[in-house]
């Protein structure tokens, strides 16, 4: 019982009505994408060109971030990820993009979270988030209290004008939580930054970052593949298949 | 079917306590028609898989509506409940045999050959009496005729007088007395009541027969119809008699699974069959004609681009169920290497299936139906046509490659969107 919050307005009682009470609204208005379980009796269910494909990235600018955040969060992932011989960074393999698109899905909007309080500073993180900001609104009061941070501490240039040592610095003292923001810690933002930022590397191309498969290439991951029949008895031999996306890769098409 | 039910029930348990003989076939004869008879119909009636044509999607069985896409039109089946005046029930038993057996609606009026009546002439009168006293026991439906959309002049009946003279010839089944009884059983059922030529003998310009390509494989709405001759490679000369009743009888076997109208027409007819007809049936094709060598042509040699790029999409997309070696799981998954459908000529059915999937049937015996899914949001033509051409000539397979624009055009002329069964 260590980690139950002290707070006199949570009791046991009201802990449990809220459960409950969430608990209803997801028995009766399912998910807020509507997705929701059904019984199925006899036959699974079937139709000619019956498929749930998924919704790939339409290349048209940033659909959530502001110019200025967008090269905000570029400089931010470009460091998190740098380009090397090895691969490309963070920014050339489009987790920029990537994170854009989340922020501006169910994602960003927190859809799948329970968004009412009780919210609790100093939680047990056992308990999940507790910031009332979906995580969209988390990127925008901190990435505009990065922002100011930065020009009070490094001569009036905003994160994104600022040098590659220099964005680091930054970086590391967020990651220690040393940069006091408006609004959402500096610390919980850049676990936050983190955590989107490998989600784009390693995610489907399909979803804007892994650009050309990158991230994979470089950890051997082949990708949407799914028969390894005729690999397992030789596993200490180097798998040689390139890796594939959800929407294929360049070898499908003749000549290429 | 209740009506058939409960009359058998009605047999029975007058059977049970005793009634009189005399008193059941007085009950029987009243009604024009007897137990035996009406047992037998139905059964008939299932081989000759009359519910699937003569029930629209949703409808009621046998109250017709269901749209037969012809290459001339789409023609509307009719109502063959009986009610009087939207079905048949105010037809004699002569009048339903002339239908079926020379294509004369009640009043004399020519039908279109859409109904099957060039097999069912061959089909014994006593036996199309008995489907008749059958369907006399079905719930009676009221359901108009929707009209057809034949364009003129086929939408004038006396045209098919030419087409009677060109393509039917009337006339009962006639057993070889130099084959057996099983054999002449077998292709009594397959040239008559089952009609298999309907769809696996290839037609003409008008939609006649290709007398001289019974049964060598035909398309129908965007399916492939696969030759039932003895062809190794796009006929039935890899399968034995048992592969061809475990496929009638269960929907599916070792080699393959029937999904479109085979699926159908396994669902409602041949899965009901008793298994000395479905043998039967399956003796007559393995004897029927000695297997002719068809010239295959050159495989497609694997350094081919087309070739390497149909094995990435395959490698990616198909081998984790029919696997890298093409020979599926047995019962579950079909057996691509060595396949007639993978190597027919028509690729209508190869297209179809990787566009829009499909299932296999579900069977009393074997109840699941496995379904393939769509790969159209995926597969653009040409990879698609690279994909089929790889299936063809990988795993010692031989055809011609698959091109881009017959995907294309293929995949245009889908419209049907009836599941399987």
């Amino acid at each position: 019982m260590a980690g139950l919050p002290n707070d006199p307005l949570i009791s046991r009682r009201t802990l449990l009505a809220s459960t409950a009470a969430a608990a209803l609204v997801g028995a009766t208005f399912g998910s807020a994408r509507g997705v929701k379980a059904r019984m199925l009796s006899g036959e699974v269910p079937w139709a000619p060109g019956m498929a749930t494909p998924p919704e790939p990235l339409v290349p048209n600018g940033w659909l959530y971030f502001t110019p200025e955040e967008s090269r905000a969060v570029e400089a931010i992932v470009e460091r998190l990820i740098p380009g090397d011989d090895l691969g490309p960074s963070g920014k050339d393999a489009g987790c920029a993009v990537f994170i854009d698109r989340q922020m501006a899905g169910p994602y960003g909007g927190a859809e799948r979270l329970y968004m009412r309080p009780p919210f609790v500073n100093n939680a047990s993180p056992l308990f999940g988030p507790q910031s009332q900001l979906t995580p969209a609104q988390q990127y925008r009061v901190a990435l505009k209290a990065l922002d100011a941070y930065c020009k009070a501490n490094h001569g009036g240039k905003g994160f994104a004008n600022l040098p590659g040592e220099d964005r680091d610095k930054v970086l590391a003292a967020m990651e220690k939580g040393e940069p006091n923001f408006e609004g959402f810690g500096s610390r919980p933002f850049f676990n936050l930054v983190l955590q989107n930022t490998m989600e784009g590397f390693f995610a489907d191309p399909i979803y804007g970052g892994n650009r050309d498969m990158a991230g994979w290439k470089l950890i051997g991951f082949p990708g949407a593949r799914y028969d390894y029949r005729d690999f397992i008895d030789t596993v200490t031999e180097p798998y040689t298949l390139p890796p594939v996306s959800l929407m294929g890769r360049a070898g499908w098409t003749p000549g290429r | 079917m209740t009506r058939a039910l409960s009359l058998k029930t009605i047999a029975l348990g007058l059977a049970l306590t005793g009634g009189s003989t005399a008193a059941l076939s007085t009950v029987a004869l009243a009604d024009g028609q007897d137990f035996v008879t009406i047992e037998k119909g139905q059964y008939l009636a299932t081989a000759g898989d009359c519910i699937s044509c003569h029930t629209a999607p949703g409808g009621k069985p046998f109250a017709g509506g269901r749209g037969i896409m012809t290459p001339f039109g789409v023609i509307y089946t009719p109502n063959i409940t009986p009610d009087r005046e939207t079905g048949i029930g105010a037809w004699t038993a002569d009048q339903f045999v002339a239908s079926m057996q020379h294509g004369v609606g009640k009043d004399g009026e020519l039908l279109y050959p859409a109904f099957p009546y060039p097999f069912y002439t061959k089909v014994k009168r006593d036996d199309l009496v008995a489907i008749k006293a059958y369907l006399d026991t079905l719930d009676p439906v009221r359901s108009e005729a929707k009209p057809n959309g034949l364009p003129f002049p086929l939408n004038i009946r006396t045209a098919l007088m030419g087409w009677n003279m060109l393509f039917f010839t009337p006339g009962e089944f006639k057993p070889d007395p130099a084959k057996s009884e099983e054999f002449n059983r077998g292709a009594y059922l397959v040239e008559g009541l089952a009609h298999c030529g309907a769809c696996h003998t290839p037609k003409n310009m008008l939609g006649g027969d290709k007398s001289d390509k019974v049964l060598a494989g035909g398309v129908l709405d965007e399916w492939t119809a696969p030759n039932l001759g003895g062809d190794l490679r796009t006929g039935l000369g890899g399968w034995s008699t048992a592969d061809i009743v475990e496929y009638l009888k269960t929907g599916r076997n070792a080699k393959s699974a029937a999904s479109g109208p085979m699926a159908e027409v396994v669902y409602y007819s041949t899965q009901h069959m008793t298994d000395a007809d479905l043998k039967a049936m399956a003796v007559y094709l393995k004897e029927r004609a000695p297997s002719p060598a068809v010239p295959a042509p050159k495989p497609v040699p694997a350094e081919d681009p087309v070739m390497k790029a149909g094995l990435a999409v395959y490698q990616d997309n198909c081998s984790a169920c029919h696997v890298s070696n093409g020979q599926g799981i047995a019962r579950l998954f079909p057996d691509l290497k060595g396949s007639a459908v993978v190597q027919a000529d028509e690729v209508e059915t190869l297209v179809r299936i990787v566009v829009q999937g499909t299932r296999a049937a579900a069977t009393k015996t074997a109840p699941t139906g496995p379904g393939m899914p769509a790969f159209d949001w995926k597969l653009n033509d040409v990879q698609t046509a690279a994909l089929l051409t790889y299936i063809r000539n990988a795993w010692g397979n031989a055809a011609a490659p698959v091109t881009a624009d017959q995907v294309k055009s293929i995949r245009g002329r889908l419209t049907d969107t009836a599941a399987t069964p």
